[in-house]
């Protein structure tokens, strides 16, 4: 009879020990104490080369930029369906294609003949930049929402950007019940995300376009704040806003 | 304090320094938790799932866990704990909601021991052994055997108390030691009466 081990913490070994030191979560002479221990140990210099090829496999399997885009997907998700608040809606709905490729399409090409304007009062396009509308469905097809419009109860929206030579951006929607996140990820002229739907009152759609990847949850802590925080891209960052605003019963 | 203001139709510039907390250039709140943490809880998801796509999966959920509770999981005493913590169960969880693949993994180990002179890897038998436990001894497993705790940490880390914990450890020894007698005959585990 052999008996096995099946691993476990050694007298000074452990491998969540060497995650914390790596995280910069030690400090001082707890610091001191296992980086002298893992000079001489052979059993955690071994579980270190493990967590080195973690940070290969990392860098390989799941970069930062498709990392990024993952949780924003999954973070707008989840925000998109809070339990117990169906009042105020995101919905992903199934819209023809048409909306997309017969509507979308021109429009963008209308925008790009007549160049870009000033920002204007509607604040939906930057001088020599970026420009963002929102489309309503509309029986089979789609119209822009114009400024200052109502959103028709029950429509389905949808936002086409026109990003010039931005790369990255983030949707993110502040009405009554504060920030969601609707959209992190490259930026390409056209659709943005998917079509929703909007049940609050009054609120807006913050379109950030930078040229890294947009922190969707930085973003949605600065709105939460109402704007401050640290944390966030150090490059300069365009930002778009469509004020959306429920029409009287 | 770089500060972001939000301006209509404006362009704007983020005024103040352009490192985070840590010093790296321009550090947002999801990129430094990618390079602090990214690496580990990817290694858990893959370790518990083994298949590669859906440990991908179950790691932005993660941290997506992480961003809806940022100031229960940046109070932590160690972040890195909360997270393999959250990684942990949520893997488990997902392998509790799958088909059972242990007995599988157990006839390979065996086979490769049988046919081949390959010992098991104790990491790969403790994985196979996990589902043989209740689910409540699955997590506690987990954090001795792999993540290498104590038992004394263990107990401050899931607020249990010291012999819960052991009690969790005995349930899993006596789950594997069954599990193990019928796959893998002529192997035994450790008395866990004797485990640190």
């Amino acid at each position: 009879m052999t008996t096995l081990s099946l691993g476990g913490p050694g007298v000074a070994c452990s491998v969540t020990r060497l995650r914390r030191l790596a995280a910069g979560e030690l400090s001082g002479d707890e610091r001191s104490r296992l980086e002298a221990h893992l000079d001489g140990c052979a059993r955690c210099q071994q579980a270190a080369a493990g967590l080195e090829a973690e940070r290969r496999t990392l860098a390989a399997d799941l970069p930062f930029e498709a990392f990024a885009a993952g949780v924003a997907e999954q973070l707008a998700r989840a925000q998109a369906r809070p339990p117990g608040r169906a009042w105020r809606r995101v919905v992903p709905l199934a819209l023809a294609a048409g909306l997309v490729a017969a509507v979308a399409a021109p429009l963008l090409s209308t925008l790009h003949r007549e160049g870009p304007r000033v920002g204007g009062d509607d604040g939906t396009r930057i001088k020599g930049g970026a420009a963002v509308q929102l489309l309503v469905r509309e029986g089979s097809g789609a119209r822009v929402l114009l400024p200052g419009e109502p959103v028709p109860a029950g429509a389905a929206l949808r936002l086409t950007l026109s990003p010039a030579r931005r790369t990255w951006v983030a949707v993110a929607l502040v009405d009554e019940d504060g920030p969601a996140l609707l959209h992190a990820g490259p930026a390409s002229p056209g659709p943005l995300a998917e079509p929703f739907e909007w049940t609050g009152r009054r609120g807006r759609l913050v379109v950030v376009l930078g040229d890294r990847p947009i922190d969707g949850a930085s973003l949605l802590g600065r709105l939460v704040a109402g704007d401050p925080d640290p944390a966030g891209p150090a490059a300069s960052l365009d930002v778009l806003v469509l004020p959306l605003l429920r029409g009287a019963p | 304090m770089a500060r972001l203001e939000v301006i209509r139709g404006g362009r704007i510039e983020l005024a103040g320094p352009s490192t985070g907390p840590s010093g790296a250039p321009g550090t947002g709140l999801l990129e430094e938790l990618y390079r602090r943490h990214a690496a580990m809880v990817l290694g858990r998801c893959r370790y518990l799932l083994g298949d590669r796509d859906a440990a991908q999966d179950a790691a932005q959920e993660v941290f997506v866990s992480a961003l809806r509770a940022l100031q229960e999981f940046q109070g932590a005493s160690s972040p890195t704990a909360w997270l393999l913590r959250v990684a942990t169960n949520h893997c488990l969880n997902v392998r509790r909601a799958g088909r059972a693949a242990w007995p599988a993994e157990l006839a390979t180990l065996s086979r490769d021991r049988r046919e081949r002179g390959i010992e098991p890897d104790t990491r790969e038998l403790v994985r196979a052994l996990l589902s043989a436990a209740p689910a409540e001894a699955q997590e506690i497993a987990v954090l001795y055997f792999v993540d290498e705790l104590t038992q004394v940490e263990i107990a401050e880390t899931t607020g249990r108390s010291l012999p819960t914990i052991r009690k969790r450890l005995r349930e899993f020894l006596g789950a594997a030691r069954a599990a193990l007698a019928e796959a893998i005959p002529g192997l035994a585990l450790p008395d866990p009466e004797v485990l640190p």
